[in-house]
């Protein structure tokens, strides 16, 4: 590389290009939250910097002809949702992805079957789920088709995560501890899980944002209460305030921190390991 | 007396219809040292694994002290196993890792305490206790696993290439450690291993094993000095074998070289079978072509061979020699200088090879091996 100046620009180049249109919509998003209010609607630039619409989305402003996001309650729903499906999607595809680690009869057509979940078009799904329901008379529920279709959509996530994973395990370390007199299910708990633990909080962190923020699915399978994209969506076709971007910009950091802390279980989790190495090493 | 182990008819195959194991049967007494070897794939590692319990036993028993544990979990049965690549567990401490076993056994905590500490004692990992895997050496990862393994105190400890992973001078100071542990505390071993050496150091008893079968079970000297098949006079040492057809049961052998002498190892030759007489590289000894011939036949009882010197290759008190027999075939001669009457042989020069017909072993011929 060192050799080939053109090449790395060219390359640095287009990492910074990937990073801009990354991150770009975010940064207007963000600074169109900051304008004054409650008049006008969207504008660049900026005249008067301001948190009017922060504090509109918390109730702290007198009313004005906005009417507050009605989102609170399809957040909490989201919220709810993400972390259920998070919990149930990593626990099934570590319970499948541990059936695969030997081979068995069909497990290549079981395979396909599975990782096919993630490659079906999501309005399909979402719409065969909504008739599927009427058809056997079950309500559509956030909490229930909804969570339904979410599971089936992010498992195989989960599921290809811990496949990885398990990949690189070896077995001999439970076959040890088999050896040693240690029950199976006390293997798994002791043993197999701390190793594989940086799978596991890889497949929530996945399985959390794609159940977050779903929207085809959930689109056709959701009954009246909706879930936060949903009704983000639908606050759009009434009119944009900026208060939306106030809470696009609150959601965004919500999801930053959720990142930080799965950066910080995993950095902990990997440190353990080498700090008494390193130590050794000074010794 | 019960034997600690044994293994009857033990097979295994595989669900794709490969047998990796079959005809296994074995007697083991309490405290033997018994290593299983052979070349890659003869099932000797499946063998270990099924008596350990990682591997479905598809017929056959297995018996530890009399017990059928065919169907026993590998947790409950009386064994523990060291592996190739130690399979540590990485997020423990070593003393952790050692205390692990006796925590699931329900050992008690000063017990658990005192008991690791007396085997990190005599394994010398005590100032090692506190660090994980990823700070050890190799050669105390071994350590370590082994001290795991026999914390608990198993009635058999299966050890599956637990070297295979250590350089060669590591090897050889753990191979003597381990001897002196086995001896001190009288655990039954089975060791799997594909260096035959190790092997025949380190063992009370080695069982050769080929294409899934027992070939040959003897103490080491027996297996070097009296194959009973091709595969093991060729597997073990470095012999020379030569065919030819079984003129007298009791031990002569008519060879494209000549008449031969050597002990029929196998009681199901008769005269006229097909066989072959095994040449031990270290038991032939060379002569000068100048030497008296008559006199060296009556020494040797009639083996002797005519041979043309190709190379040889003094190192310090050993000499090795290659030559070639009448039709050109390669032959090794293994020795101390003094053997023979060889001093200043060149390449080139004629070669007379005397064998005692007591050293010599007559074995079947490959294809009958092949149909037994």
């Amino acid at each position: 590389m060192e050799r080939q100046p053109i090449l790395r620009g060219l390359l640095t180049g287009w990492t910074a290009l990937f990073l801009v249109f990354l991150y770009s919509p975010m940064v207007v998003l963000a600074i169109l939250s900051f304008q004054s209010g409650p008049e006008g609607g969207p504008q660049f630039p900026i005249e008067h910097w301001s948190i009017y619409w922060y504090r509109q989305l918390f109730n702290l402003v007198p009313a004005s002809s906005v009417a507050p996001l009605p989102l609170g309650g399809a957040l909490l729903r989201s919220l709810a949702l993400a972390l259920t499906t998070m919990v149930v999607s990593t626990v099934l595809g570590t319970m499948t992805a541990q059936a695969f680690r030997r081979h068995f009869r069909g497990s290549g057509v079981v395979f396909y079957l599975v990782v096919l979940g993630m490659m079906v078009p999501g309005v399909l799904v979402g719409l065969g789920m909504a008739l599927t329901a009427n058809y056997v008379g079950i309500d559509r529920t956030w909490w229930g088709t909804v969570f339904l279709v979410h599971v089936v959509y992010t498992y195989p996530f989960s599921f290809l995560v811990m496949l990885a994973i398990f990949n690189r395990f070896d077995r001999s370390v439970e076959e040890a501890a088999w050896s040693l007199g240690v029950s199976p299910v006390t293997t798994f708990r002791r043993i197999t899980f701390p190793l594989i633990f940086p799978g596991v909080l890889s497949s929530m962190l996945f399985a959390f944002t794609l159940s977050y923020d779903e929207f085809p699915r959930t689109l056709f399978a959701s009954g009246g209460d909706l879930t936060l994209p949903l009704a983000i969506y639908g606050t759009f076709s009434v009119e944009i305030h900026p208060n939306l971007f106030a809470f696009g910009v609150l959601t965004t950091l919500f999801s930053f921190a959720l990142l930080a802390v799965y950066a910080t279980l995993m950095t902990l989790s990997v440190r353990r390991a080498r700090r008494v190495a390193v130590q050794e090493e000074i010794a | 007396m019960i034997a600690d182990l044994e293994l009857i008819g033990l097979r295994k195959t595989y669900p794709n219809g490969a047998t990796a194991v079959q005809d296994v049967a074995l007697t083991v007494e309490q405290g033997e040292f018994v290593s299983l070897v052979g070349p890659s794939g003869c099932g000797k590692t499946t063998t270990l694994r099924m008596i350990a319990g990682f591997e479905s036993i598809t017929a056959g028993d297995v018996f530890i002290r009399g017990q059928r544990i065919n169907d026993m979990p590998p947790e409950k049965r009386p064994t523990s196993t060291i592996f190739q690549n130690f399979a540590l567990f990485p997020h423990m401490s070593v003393a952790r890792n050692i205390e692990y076993g006796l925590a699931a056994r329900g050992v008690k905590p000063a017990e658990r305490a005192e008991r690791s500490r007396r085997i990190m004692e005599k394994l010398d990992l005590l100032d090692i206790a506190d660090r994980r895997e990823a700070g050890l050496s190799g050669g105390q990862r071994q350590r370590v696993a082994l001290a795991r393994g026999l914390v608990v105190e198993p009635q058999i400890l299966l050890l599956d290439e637990p070297l295979g992973a250590l350089d060669a001078n590591l090897r050889r100071s753990i191979q003597n450690e381990l001897k002196l542990l086995q001896r001190t505390l009288g655990i039954t071993f089975i060791f799997v291993t594909h260096a035959q050496s190790e092997a025949l150091v380190l063992s009370d008893r080695i069982v050769v094993m080929n294409r899934g079968r027992i070939e040959q079970v003897s103490r080491p000297v027996d297996l070097y000095t009296r194959p009973q098949t091709p595969f093991v006079a060729r597997f073990i040492g470095r012999n020379t074998l030569v065919g030819g057809k079984l003129t007298d049961a009791s031990g002569s052998i008519e060879t494209p070289y000549g008449p031969m002498r050597g002990v029929v190892a196998n009681a199901l030759l008769r005269r006229g079978d097909a066989a072959q007489i095994v040449l031990p590289s270290e038991a032939l000894e060379p002569h000068r072509d100048g030497a008296d011939h008559d006199r060296l036949v009556a020494q040797y009882d009639g083996n002797v061979l005519s041979a043309r010197v190709l190379a040889v290759e003094v190192v310090a008190h050993t000499r090795l020699i290659r030559a070639a027999l009448a039709d050109g075939r390669e032959i090794l001669l293994e020795g101390h200088t003094g053997q023979g009457s060889a001093e200043g042989l060149a390449p080139g020069n004629p070669l007379l090879i005397g064998l005692r017909p007591e050293e010599a072993t007559i074995v079947a011929a490959e294809q009958q091996q092949g149909k037994k």
